[in-house]
Formats: C-alpha cells, sequence, structure tokens
C-alpha cells in the first residue's frame, strides 16, 4: 500500500464538507501523529491560521504531537488506555502500567464499562481485565428485557443481520421512512410530537417542536446533526445502537431531514468507537446505494446526503454548540444561546442536532405510532429509556426501560443487584452528571420528575453502582478531576471551579483549601452554587452535583477526609 | 480619499494597487481586514507577494510600471461584459463614448503581454469590480511614483466613473498619504499653484482675495516644483528654507541631492535631529518634536486633527511657526505676530475655502472632514456625492508607456522601493526608539530564491546593486515576496542609500520621481568591512 | 408632533425601571446605557460578546438560571435584575475564584491600558480574601526577550481578549488557545516566540489584558520614573492614517503610549511604530540649539539672536543678488498645519513668488 502525500490528503478533502476533523485524522492516522508540517499543511490546505489550527489541535486528546516510538509499528498512535470510573477500580491502572513501554497513555471513559477494560490502538479497540487476556471483540449486545417488558428502540435489534441493509430490511427497516414520505413534512411532525419523543441525550427538549422550528426557520441548506459523541462516563447505549442497529439510526435521520426540509446530515462519532465508524459507514454505503440516501429518496423531491465525521477526544463536543463549531473546524467551546442551532447551527443555518438514542426510536414511532410509543411509558410518562448500566452489579448493560421504572427494579430485578455479600453505597446519575444517589433516593424512578426531586438528573442515562468496598471520597475526586480534565476552559466558574473542587477533593496528601470543615463546605458550596449558577454550559453547571452529593449523602466521609 | 476610513470596511469588494497597506497603513489595513472577514472580496495588484496578496480572491503580480495596461484592459473587458453603470455615467460623467472605443483595442490578452499577468486573471478581477455593489479602490505610491502616475490615477478614476462606484458609502477612490500631514501640507497652501484650500494662484480673484487678507500682491503664475528648484540649485535658486525633510535620503538620486544642496548660497534647515541634510545647512533650527507641539493635522481622510504638547520642548526647541515667523519678522516681513499655534490656525481658516467654517476650538474632537465650507457646516466625510467639484466626471483616454528605463543587457533587473512596517522614512525617528532594531536591524535587499541562485549570491550575503545613477552594498534575503527578475529594497537605512540608484525619471505633470522603478544589476560581493574598533 | 419610527423603541424593565432599547441591543448595553455599572472582564465593546467571564450575569425573570448580559439580547417585556444578594454573592465569589489563580493581582498602570480592571473589581467586590487557595494557571514566557510585550502569563485569566482582537480588530490571528480547562495557555503557533510568528507589534492585545498579564515593556521601564501619569490626546506622528493617542507622562517624560479607543480613525488601534516608538522624542541626538555654520566651514551651536539673524540675512541676500525667485521654501509633512502654512505665506508674502512645494513629491 502506498503511502498517501500531504497533497493527495488534502487534495481528498478540502472541498468536502466539514473537511477539518476528517484531514487532521488521515494525517494522523499515517503518521501516527501530527506534526508541524502536517498542520503547516492543513493550515494552507483549508486556510485556517496557523496558530488558531495549532490551539485547536491542542484541544483533543486524541490528537498525538509526538512521534511515536520506534517501537511501534509504523502511522500507528501509541495506545491509550480507559481510566473511567469503572476501569480504573477494574485493572485499568494495571494495564496502563503494563504497556507504559508502548508510549501507552490514560484516556477518559471510552464507553465499555458493561466490559471493561478498553485499550485503543490505531483503528481497535481491544478489551479484558489483564493485559494478557486483552482482545479485539464486538461490543456486547443488550439483554432483552425480563418479563418482555416492550422495547422500542432495541426492539428488534437483536435480529439476525440487522446492521446490514438486507437483514435490516427484514426486520421492517426503513418501512417508517416510507410511511413519512407518503405524509406531508409537516404530518410527521405532528407524529413526532404527538408522541412526546423528547431529547434523549439528557437535555429532553421536544423532538417535534425542534424540527417544527428548523422546518420554519429561514435559510438554506438545513441540517441533521446526529450527536454520536458519547462522551459521557458511563454512557455507552448509543454504542449499542451504531454498531448492531445503524440503519435504524441513518432511517431516523432521513425522516428527520424530510420533516425539517433538512439535506445534508453528520453524524459526529466519538473517537473511542473505531470499529463503530466502519459498520455505519457501510451502512451508509448500503443506504445510499439502495435508495435511502441521495437525490430524489425514495422518488420524492427529497434529498438527503450523511456524512460520517469523527471526534477527536473531547468530552465537551458532545455539548451541541461544541459540537458544531468543532465540525466547522473551530475551536471547540460552546456556542453562547440564544440563537439555538434550530435557527443558527452548522455554519449558521438551521440545524436539528439530536442523539442517537432519539433519532433511532423514530422509525418505530413512524411505524407503530405515536400513541404505541406513548404508552411505553410507566405512570404517566410517554416512552422508554436507554440506561447503560455498570460497576458493581451482576449483569452489567444497556436496558431499554420504561420511562417512569423504579430504580431499585432496575437494579435488583433486571440487572440482579450487587455481588453477594455486598451492597449498593451509591450510583451516579446521568453518568457523572447527575452526581450520586445513595440511601433513600435510590428509591427514585426512572424519569426526570422523580431524579430531579433528590438534586439529580436523568440525563443521558449512565448509571455507576458502587458497593459498600468502594472508597466514595477517591470515587468523587477521579469525577471532579474528569470535569477539571474536560473543562473547555472557556468560562471562568467552570475553569476554575472544577479545579478548586477537584484540588479539594484530592486526598494522600495532595488536597487543598482550608482544614476547617466548616470552611471547607464554605468554599466547596459557594463553588458549586455559583458553578450551577453561572457557568456557561452544562458541564460546569452538573460537575457540581459531584460535591453536592457527596456532602448530603456522605457528610461523615467528608468531616475524614477534612480532617486528613 | 473620497471616503473616509470607517467606510473601509464596508465595500463588498476591495481594489487594492500600488498599496502595501498592512505595513504602510498597518491600522486602515485592520479595517480591510475586517471587511474580508465579513465576506467582502479583494483583487490585490502588486509587483510583489505584499501581505495583502495572501488575503487576496485575485492576485495580480503586475510587472512594475505596468499599471496602466492592466487597468485599460480591465476596463475593457468591463465594456465588453456590459458591466457599466449607464444611469451613473449619463447623470455625472463626460466623454464616456470615446473612452469606451479607446479601450476596444486593449484586451486582456494585450496586456498579459506587457504585464506578464495571464489574461483570464485580469477578466476575473474586471468582473469582479465591474460586478461589485460598493467596490472601492485603494492606492499608495506605487501608483504615483512612476513617470506615468497621472495616467495611472486617471486610469483608476476610469474605473470607478464607468462602474458608478463613487459617492457612496464603501466605494471611491481613496489614496492612503504616508505621512501624518502630508494632506495638511496641501490643504494649508504649501504648494507651488495653490494657495491654501487649494485656490489656484493664477486666478486673479484669489490674487486679489489674497492681496486683501495679506496685504501684498502675490504673482500670478505658478512657482516651480521642488523637484524643478532642486534641479536649479545654485542657478535659479540661491536660497533654500527646509522644515523637516531628509532630502538627501528620502529624495530620488542622492548625488544629485546632494550637489544641489551644496551648490545653494544659504540654506536654512529646520529639524529635530541633525539630519544628512541638516548636516549641509547654514543655519540648523531646534523644532518642536511630535508630543512637545501643540497645533492641527489633516488625515488621509480629511479629518481635521488636534496635535497636543504633553511635555515640554527639549532645551530650546520651538515650533516650526515660530522659527519661520521669527526669520519673517527679522526681514522685516509683515503678518507673523503670532502668539499660538491657534493664532496661526485660526487665520488658515479664514481664508481657507475648506477650512472656512473651522476654527481652532471646533476640531477639538476630531469631528470635521474638511471641506468645511462654512460654519454650522456637518463636514463632508464623502467626497462627490451628487456631484464633482467640476461637474462631470471626465473620462482621459491614457496609453500605456514604458517605465523611464527598461532592464537590458547591461541592466537586466527591475529594482523597486517601498517603505517597511517597522520603520518609517529614513529612521529619524524610528531609528531612534528603542527596541525598533530587534524588528528590523539591517536593510536588506529582497530576491526571488531563484535568482539568489541564478545570480550566484547567497541568503544573508552581500551583494552589489548598481543602477545608471551609481552603486550601494546590501545583504540579500532570499524570499518569495519578490518576483523573480525583480529586487526590493526601502530607502530607510542611511548605510544603505537606495535613493543613490534611483531618479530614472518624473512623472512630466506632477513631477514626482519614478521611484517605484529603474534597473539594476546585482553582484555578490564582499560587503562592507564593518569599521575596525576603537581601542 | 410626528415620531419618527426609529425613535419608537421597545421597552423592557431594568431593575424595577421601564427602559426603551433599540431592537438588536444587548442587556448589557441597555444596562451600561442606564449606568448600571455591571462588572466585566472578558467584556470589549470592539469584540464580539464572548460570554466567558460570566461577571455581568443578570437576573431573567422566568429564567432557570442567570444570564449572562453581554449575550443576551434585549427583548420587548424582559424584565431584568442587575444586582441582587444572590448575583452579588456570585460575583464575588467569581472574582475570589479569579484572583486565586494568578501570582498577583495589583499591577502598574503603566503595563496597559485595561491593565487596572482586575484589581478595581477586586476592591469594588471586596474580593481580596484569599479564599479558594489552590495552583496558579497560565505560566509565564520568560524566554520570550522581544522589547515590546512583556508575556506574564502568570496574570493571565484566560478572558481571551487578547486573541480576539488580534483576529476580530487586528486581523492577524498571531496567538490563539492552547490546552484546555485550567491547563490554558496563550500560544502562537507551536508555541513560539512572538518574533517568527503572525505577529506584528500592534500592541492591541497589550492594550485590551485585563490584568496587565500582558505588558508594554517600553512604558513599563519607566515603572520607577517619578511621578503620577497624566494622558494627553493627540495624533500619531506616522503614517496618514492619523491615529489617536494618549502620551502617559510623568513629569516632563513622556512614558508610554497608549491608542484612543474613541479615536475615530484608529477605534483603539495602533501599530508597532504608533504603539512603540516614541521615545525618539528624548533622544540625546535631539537638537536643543540653534546651529551655524562658523568660518571654519563647521557647524557650532549658536544663539537664537545670531541664528535667525543669519538665517534672515541670508535670504534677504539672495534676495538683492540673484532676484525675489532665488528663494524656495519646503515644507514638511510631519510638521502641523501651523508650520505649512506660515512657511507658504513666508514665501508668498517674503516674496511674492509662489516658490514653495512640500515633500510629497518624493
Amino acid at each position: 500500500m502506498t503511502v498517501p502525500t500531504d497533497k493527495e490528503l488534502s487534495e481528498h478533502w478540502r472541498n468536502e464538507p466539514a473537511p477539518l476533523l476528517p484531514l487532521l485524522h488521515a494525517f494522523h492516522d499515517r503518521d501516527g501523529y501530527l506534526s508541524d508540517e502536517a498542520i503547516d499543511h492543513v493550515s494552507q490546505a483549508l486556510k485556517i491560521p496557523i496558530a488558531e489550527l495549532y490551539g485547536t489541535v491542542t484541544f483533543y486528546h486524541h490528537l498525538s504531537r509526538r512521534e511515536p516510538g520506534s517501537h511501534a509499528p509504523q502511522g500507528v498512535a501509541a495506545p491509550r488506555v480507559c481510566m473511567g470510573p469503572i476501569c480504573s477500580l477494574r485493572g485499568g491502572p494495571a494495564i496502563l502500567e503494563a504497556l507504559k513501554s508502548e508510549g501507552a497513555t490514560a484516556m477518559p471513559c471510552a464507553g465499555r464499562c458493561d466490559e471493561p477494560v478498553p485499550v485503543l490502538r490505531g483503528a481497535e479497540v481491544f478489551v479484558g481485565m489483564t493485559p494478557e487476556s486483552s482482545q479485539a471483540r464486538s461490543s456486547p449486545m443488550p439483554p432483552p428485557n425480563p418479563d418482555g417488558v416492550e422495547e422500542c428502540v432495541f426492539a428488534a435489534i437483536r435480529e439476525p443481520g440487522r446492521a446490514g441493509i438486507d437483514g435490516y430490511r427484514k426486520t421492517c427497516g426503513y418501512e417508517g421512512l416510507e410511511r413519512a414520505v407518503a405524509v406531508s413534512p409537516d404530518d410527521v411532525t405532528e407524529i413526532i410530537s404527538e408522541s412526546q419523543l423528547a431529547g434523549r441525550g439528557g437535555a429532553g427538549f421536544p423532538t417535534g417542536r425542534k424540527w417544527k422550528a428548523v422546518a420554519e426557520a429561514s435559510g438554506e441548506p438545513k441540517t441533521v446533526v446526529c450527536n454520536a459523541d458519547e462522551g459521557e462516563p458511563g454512557c455507552f447505549k448509543d454504542r449499542a445502537i451504531l454498531d448492531y442497529d445503524p440503519h435504524g439510526l441513518i432511517e431516523g435521520m432521513a425522516i428527520a431531514a424530510y420533516a425539517s426540509g433538512a439535506t445534508r446530515g453528520f453524524i459526529y462519532l466519538r473517537y473511542e468507537y473505531p470499529e463503530t465508524m466502519n459498520i455505519l459507514e457501510r451502512a451508509i454505503g448500503e443506504a445510499e446505494a439502495a435508495g435511502y440516501l441521495g437525490e430524489s429518496i425514495l422518488g420524492k423531491d427529497f434529498d438527503f446526503r450523511i456524512y460520517l465525521r469523527r471526534g477527536a477526544g473531547a468530552y465537551i463536543c458532545g455539548e451541541e454548540g461544541s459540537l458544531l463549531n468543532s465540525l466547522e473546524g473551530k475551536h471547540p467551546f460552546p456556542r453562547n444561546r440564544p440563537p439555538y442551532p434550530v435557527t443558527h447551527g452548522y455554519e449558521n443555518l438551521p440545524t436539528v442536532v439530536n442523539n442517537v438514542e432519539t433519532l433511532a426510536s423514530v422509525p418505530h414511532i413512524l411505524r407503530r405510532g405515536a400513541e404505541w410509543y406513548r404508552g411505553l411509558g410507566q405512570n404517566g410518562h410517554a416512552g422508554t429509556k436507554l440506561i447503560s448500566l455498570s460497576g458493581d452489579i451482576r449483569r452489567p448493560g444497556n436496558y431499554e426501560v420504561p420511562i417512569g421504572l423504579p430504580l431499585q427494579t432496575l437494579l435488583h430485578d433486571w440487572a440482579g443487584g450487587p455481588s453477594d455479600g455486598r451492597s449498593i453505597r451509591a450510583v451516579t446519575m446521568a453518568g457523572l452528571s447527575g452526581g450520586f444517589l445513595a440511601g433513600d433516593d435510590l428509591d427514585v424512578t426512572l424519569d426526570e420528575p422523580s431524579i430531579r426531586s433528590v438534586g439529580s438528573m436523568l440525563g443521558a442515562g449512565g448509571i455507576m453502582v458502587f458497593d459498600d468496598s468502594r472508597d466514595m471520597i477517591a470515587v468523587a475526586h477521579a469525577a471532579m478531576e474528569f470535569f477539571a480534565e474536560e473543562s473547555c476552559g472557556k468560562c471562568f466558574p467552570c475553569r476554575i471551579g472544577t479545579q478548586r473542587l477537584t484540588e479539594r477533593l484530592a486526598g494522600g496528601g495532595q488536597g487543598q483549601g482550608p482544614t476547617d470543615l466548616t470552611e471547607w463546605i464554605d468554599e466547596v458550596t459557594d463553588i458549586g452554587q455559583t458553578m450551577k449558577a453561572t457557568s456557561a454550559c452544562g458541564l460546569g453547571m452538573a460537575a457540581p452535583l459531584i460535591t453536592e452529593s457527596l456532602m448530603r449523602c456522605f457528610p461523615r466521609l467528608v468531616a475524614e477526609h477534612v480532617k486528613s | 480619499m473620497s471616503n473616509p476610513l470607517a467606510d473601509m470596511d464596508k465595500p463588498d469588494v476591495i481594489f487594492c494597487i500600488g498599496t502595501n497597506m498592512t505595513e504602510c497603513h498597518p491600522v486602515a489595513a485592520t479595517r480591510l481586514k475586517q471587511a474580508l472577514a465579513r465576506g467582502a472580496k479583494m483583487i490585490v495588484a502588486d509587483p510583489r507577494h505584499i501581505g495583502l496578496a495572501d488575503l487576496a480572491d485575485v492576485y495580480l503580480p503586475i510587472r512594475v510600471g505596468s499599471d496602466v495596461a492592466l487597468l485599460l484592459a480591465m476596463a475593457h473587458v468591463i465594456v465588453r461584459d456590459g458591466l457599466v453603470d449607464p444611469v451613473f455615467i449619463a447623470a455625472r460623467t463626460t466623454g464616456s463614448e470615446a473612452f469606451f472605443e479607446h479601450v476596444g483595442k486593449f484586451t486582456p490578452e494585450w496586456a498579459q503581454t506587457i504585464t506578464e499577468v495571464p489574461a483570464a486573471d485580469i477578466e476575473r478581477a474586471a468582473r469582479i469590480y465591474g460586478e461589485a455593489d460598493r467596490g472601492a479602490i485603494y492606492y499608495t505610491l506605487g501608483i504615483t511614483e512612476h513617470i506615468c502616475g497621472v495616467d495611472n490615477v486617471q486610469s483608476l478614476c476610469n474605473l470607478m466613473l464607468m462602474t458608478g462606484n463613487v459617492g457612496r458609502e464603501g466605494t471611491g477612490i481613496n489614496p492612503m498619504r504616508g505621512q501624518n500631514n502630508i494632506q495638511g501640507a496641501g490643504d494649508c497652501g504649501a504648494l507651488p499653484n495653490n494657495y491654501p484650500g487649494f485656490q489656484p494662484v493664477t486666478d486673479p480673484a484669489n490674487q486679489a482675495k489674497f492681496e486683501k487678507a495679506w496685504g501684498r500682491k502675490i504673482d500670478l503664475e505658478n512657482g516651480i516644483t521642488k523637484v524643478t528648484a532642486l534641479n536649479l540649485a545654485g542657478d535659479r535658486i540661491r536660497a533654500m528654507l527646509i522644515d523637516g525633510e531628509n532630502t538627501l535620503l528620502s529624495d530620488p538620486d542622492r548625488k544629485h541631492c546632494e550637489h544641489a544642496l551644496r551648490s545653494l548660497d544659504h540654506l536654512v534647515v529646520m529639524d529635530i535631529f541633525m539630519t544628512d541634510t541638516a548636516e549641509l545647512a547654514d543655519v540648523v533650527l531646534p523644532a518642536t518634536a511630535w508630543a512637545e507641539t501643540d497645533g492641527v493635522c489633516a488625515n488621509t481622510e480629511r479629518r481635521v486633527q488636534r496635535l497636543r504638547a504633553a511635555v515640554p520642548p527639549a532645551g530650546e526647541a520651538k515650533p516650526d511657526w515660530w522659527l519661520i515667523s521669527a526669520i519673517a519678522k527679522r526681514m522685516g516681513i509683515k503678518g507673523f505676530d503670532y502668539a499660538s499655534a491657534k493664532d496661526v490656525f485660526n487665520e488658515l481658516c479664514e481664508v481657507s475655502t475648506i477650512y472656512h467654517g473651522l476654527n481652532w476650538d471646533l476640531i477639538e474632537d476630531g469631528a470635521y472632514h474638511w471641506p468645511v465650507p462654512e460654519k454650522g457646516h456637518a463636514g463632508t466625510p464623502i467626497l462627490h456625492q451628487d456631484k464633482f467639484k467640476n461637474g462631470r466626471g471626465v473620462f482621459m483616454r491614457p496609453q500605456y508607456r514604458d517605465p523611464a528605463e527598461t532592464i537590458s543587457e547591461q541592466f537586466p533587473i527591475w529594482l523597486t522601493t517601498g517603505r517597511r512596517l517597522e520603520s518609517y522614512h529614513t529612521r529619524t525617528q524610528t531609528g531612534r526608539s528603542e527596541g525598533m532594531d530587534y524588528l528590523l536591524p539591517e536593510e536588506t535587499l529582497e530576491v526571488h530564491p531563484a535568482d539568489v541562485d541564478a545570480w550566484g549570491l547567497t541568503d544573508g550575503g552581500w551583494c552589489k546593486l548598481t543602477s545608471p545613477r551609481g552603486s550601494v552594498e546590501v545583504k540579500v534575503q532570499a524570499t518569495n515576496r519578490s518576483p523573480k527578475g525583480t529586487v526590493f529594497a526601502s530607502f530607510s537605512f542611511s548605510d544603505v542609500p537606495i535613493n543613490a540608484l534611483t531618479g530614472s525619471g518624473y512623472d512630466p505633470i506632477t513631477e514626482t520621481a519614478e521611484l517605484k522603478v529603474c534597473v539594476v544589476k546585482v553582484e555578490p560581493c564582499e560587503g562592507i568591512i564593518s569599521p575596525a574598533p576603537v581601542i | 408632533m410626528i415620531m419618527k419610527s426609529s425613535t419608537a423603541v421597545a421597552k423592557m424593565t431594568l431593575d424595577g425601571e421601564e427602559v426603551g432599547f433599540t431592537p438588536g441591543e444587548t442587556v448589557y448595553e441597555v444596562a451600561e446605557r442606564h449606568r448600571r455599572e455591571i462588572p466585566t472582564l472578558c467584556y470589549d465593546p470592539r469584540l464580539e460578546p464572548f460570554g466567558g467571564c460570566r461577571l455581568c450575569v443578570v437576573e431573567l425573570e422566568g429564567a432557570r438560571a442567570p444570564v449572562a448580559s453581554c449575550t443576551t439580547k434585549a427583548e420587548p417585556g424582559m424584565v431584568i435584575r442587575t444586582r441582587t444578594d444572590a448575583i452579588d454573592a456570585h460575583r464575588r465569589t467569581l472574582l475570589e475564584l479569579v484572583a486565586s489563580e494568578n501570582r498577583e493581582n495589583d499591577v502598574d498602570p503603566l503595563r496597559g491600558y485595561a491593565s487596572q480592571e482586575l484589581a478595581t473589581l477586586l476592591d469594588r467586590y471586596d474580593a481580596r480574601t484569599g479564599r479558594f487557595a489552590g495552583s496558579h494557571s497560565g505560566r509565564t514566557r520568560d524566554d520570550d526577550d522581544n522589547p515590546f510585550i512583556l508575556r506574564d502569563y502568570d496574570l493571565c485569566i484566560s478572558c481571551y481578549r487578547c486573541v480576539r482582537v488580534c483576529a476580530e480588530q487586528q486581523g492577524d490571528y498571531a496567538i490563539s488557545i492552547k490546552n484546555r480547562g485550567f491547563a490554558t495557555e496563550i500560544t502562537t503557533e507551536f508555541s513560539g516566540l512572538l518574533r517568527g510568528s503572525a505577529c506584528v507589534f500592534c500592541g492591541q492585545c497589550v492594550q485590551t489584558c485585563p490584568t496587565g498579564a500582558l505588558a508594554d515593556r517600553k512604558a513599563l521601564a519607566n515603572a520607577e520614573v517619578p511621578g503620577k501619569i497624566e494622558k494627553t490626546r493627540t495624533i500619531c506622528p506616522y503614517c496618514g492614517v492619523g491615529c489617536s493617542v494618549d502620551v502617559m507622562t510623568k513629569g516632563e517624560r513622556v512614558v508610554g503610549v497608549q491608542p484612543a479607543m474613541d479615536g475615530p480613525a484608529n477605534e483603539g488601534a495602533l501599530c508597532v511604530k504608533g504603539q512603540f516608538a516614541f521615545d525618539f522624542v528624548h533622544h540625546h541626538e535631539r537638537l536643543v540649539k540653534p546651529w551655524v555654520r562658523g568660518e571654519d566651514g563647521r557647524l557650532r551651536e549658536a544663539s537664537w539672536d545670531e541664528a535667525l539673524d543669519r538665517a534672515a540675512q541670508g535670504f534677504l541676500k539672495a534676495v538683492a543678488e540673484h532676484g525675489r525667485y532665488s528663494v524656495y521654501g519646503i515644507a514638511s509633512g510631519r510638521a502641523p498645519h501651523e508650520a505649512a502654512y506660515t512657511m507658504q505665506k513666508f514665501i508668498r508674502m517674503g516674496f511674492g513668488t509662489n516658490q514653495i512645494d512640500n515633500c510629497s513629491r518624493a
């Protein structure tokens, strides 16, 4: 295989939409890192000022600026070992240590919490609890619900061949799109509105309203962006959809495009899912060949193309403003809102930004009706939610629960509870963004109103379980350190606040801050309240839930920590 | 400038020709960059790949001195493709038919043979400017410092007139003036043909007006220009009063200048430093510097602004107006009993038509662009809005002419000169400010890397540069900014007096020197041997 | 009287008072017009609103959390409270946090135009409490030895005004943001020195820096000169753009230059010459006395009487011997109107000729 030249790479990408990330990846994949010369070349090819491009490259933690060692295979970056909240308790540190000689570095949660520990090597993910047992393998299939509790997104995911277009069509695939284009775009939006489908990435904005706003906004071309930057620690539900039901997402995007009047789509996939990238690439190709993407789709006056773009390691790019800036090749800071993406999204034009789960629900709703979907919830809630369950629990994995299901039912009846002799000390909510629940808090039901009543949130649906053997101060410290490392640096309360809270949670003589408990609590509380009230995006608003819930659930541990 | 600086972020098409704005007018250039950030298109014509060229949508690397050919061909395309503004032409201009016929033969292909720019690029540039809603032209000395400087300016005026890009926001023809008060020097009547306010001396009515104001009848004949005066020094010109100009370094043909000044019977120089020119004077008078001087200046957009003294004068230095008045009084000349700069300025406003509505107090905030013909007038940020000064805009019909000198076997290389960001003119001020040497320690000759090799030079080594008028030795800098076959240097450093080489010819109307073109040969040499250290 | 439509502005409520605004105005702009003195650190009126420092947050009725007034457009019917106990508490906490990340917070005002902003706010909000101790952000670039811009990033608070002014106002994109979060740094391409980058040393970054992390090295060299800083508004002595500057003096000494933010030609911008090339005024080679050429053919210092007499006599002699056309005057493009006006009047009144020109033909 001949190695492509700089010019061949830039010529291939420069006139494509959203070319910066794929072009940087092309250089990174070729060389195993980004050299000064590569950055200089990309700067000239895409007319991005070189200082700005250099700064942007340093933002993404997967873009290495260091040449791989001589032992490394040509063009493969040094291995990256997951040190997420679960993996760091399950052998991550030992694996990292063992791979140090290969230049391995730590990465934040890579979305394999149901089957630790992932190690990213070039375009492959190896998993195993020890370096020796580590092997490349497909991600786990979501277990079916007990007692046949009805699913939506996962309803057909276990059908054989569902990831390929033939298998997909055999299981009613693309019927939703066919039904959609048979009616008007407004009618499609109306069905989605009636279903009460809301953003499943965590924000919970009504999907129908979003599509309608884009349809009514002026400016073209319009865009559908699928947020597949599943960066929240403890969340891996989107991965399951993308790996086993990629056409479900494509179909959902096409329906969203039809309803909103969009002609181009992007899937912004997190870097940590390289195999998923291939699966999606193949699926998009199949859909184009079959006429579900492209021009005059299903014989209608409806054109829509999907471009696959890969992130480069930045949690904040799951925030929609950052994601859009990242797509556009800009420094991935969140955007000020308003204006919202529905009017000023990709390239400042009307844009639907939806999460994978949201979009993957859409074909099912179109096929089976709004009423059916609404009826999947419990206690007056509409629809389902995917929960990524991991940690100290017998059957970790992705579960599609009726919204309103009691948390205890999921933990104990569905997932088998903690291992023998252990009890659940705490769980996190919304990955890490909801902080901890413990004690009586665990009696919540899995819906936003219930969870918000205890100061937390359901969010993207990641729940990590910690049993009574775990040091919750250390868990909280690692969580806050994650937020500090992923804080983009745009707004003061988050940039400084996450750092100061991390310093206040650090143990082993590394801590800073008051040694008097009252003063410590005052400082941590003041920082947290100001972060929640004034941060520019959700990261800074959510991070202090860690300290807030820690102080609420574990006051004695906090007192001991401050004393030491 | 026909339009104010604040307009510079408003055009949708910017045409920069003969202006290295990012280096010579950096703050004005920031506004152009802002316009580009908002989506404006830019055409840049310059022999050198200057900073603006990097930002241009169309860059036209024309051969030095070929501007008229380029501009005629652009006019040709605009006529041919029907991009003219017939309403504007009918309402505001005269001579269009003859002009359109005139440009008929000047095709882009013809211009390519002269400018060495591909005809297709000339077409693109012409269409972009011709299709502009708001097209603005900016130029500097790269247009005027040629033997065809007047033709160049007229060619630009033609483009503006035929497309109606004048008299509106974000349009116009905008010369960028190079010195902080060069506009003011002309405004104040320091010209051989005009009284203050550009009132012609040849008009008997003006003669009468100034006789009444000043009490002396002044000649109806124009004076001679500075260029002619220097030519006649020691002959018809015997005494000179020079204010703050380092003629010896800044004017072309240094040998000739020095000879001229030495030929005078009497030379009085006012300056803030003992410049090379002051060294030749019979009397040198110490003038107050910037920050020591109260007064008024006018910028390139005709904005009249106050200079204010912040510190007392150095030693016994006096303001220029005081020095001149003191000489005048000792010669018994009447009308120089000024007590302050304010007195002088208010008298200027009395006699000047364009400043008539102003006085010292009114200009406190720099809010006025002249002309301000009467009190209560708001000033004129945009010229030519409803009509031109002389009625209709006249299409002229310039022809392309070669520069005064063209390359030959003996002198096979074009030399063009200019300025650099980090130094100002002859460095009398920037050369005496700490730290400027860090950015620009010495003069260099900018040579295309291929020419460096072809001519046996080395990057960083020395070369001898020879024109028909003299030689200088200068360090070589290999750079893609210079096109092949053309070299560049500034006239800033007295140890590399580039003006020993220039001075090939003058515009017949303005007598502006062709500082932008002369021919040279370049040879490697050992370099200037630094003087032995004093022990 | 018929109201013009543009004066029929929309209304909103600001601290209980109904106020008008023009559509497109931000809440901050409306509040500033009504003298609310909302604190900011990342705000520069010339730049696009950024929303980073969050000090400008205000309460918006109906909103879940306070909103940044700088990025929030005024809307008809909005109810805004610019100061409440909660808002003040957040502002104080934010300022305490900012103070905690710096080596020091009080700097010499010679560092730059905006350099006192942080210290002033710390005083106003009584935020010098020493709370929130922890590691410091930023890393001073001692290795950058350029003579103009001190890069004292220990004092950087990541407001990015420097980066934004370089891009949005200067258009040079010479500096950018490296890394993220608390590890953020201001950088050139590949973390190099300013020289060799796209920086043209215009100094705009220095003048917008609210902490003095970027500082005017040439002005700062005069920190020890005794006296209070006075500012005098004048025009830059270099090219024809006519930028307004404030000359800073201590006693009889020029100690620095700052751009006039309200200068009509430059609106706060300068170039390397106007910003940094000011000290020629006090150069030891300045002419401080008249000089005349002596019998020996050399120039020597002279009294005013002698020099002015010599000057006058020379012109009279030329006229006497060679006629009035033999005297010629050349005015300067660098001297003020008064110089050019007296020069041309001298020639015209003295000799009745038009033997006068200026240096623009060079």
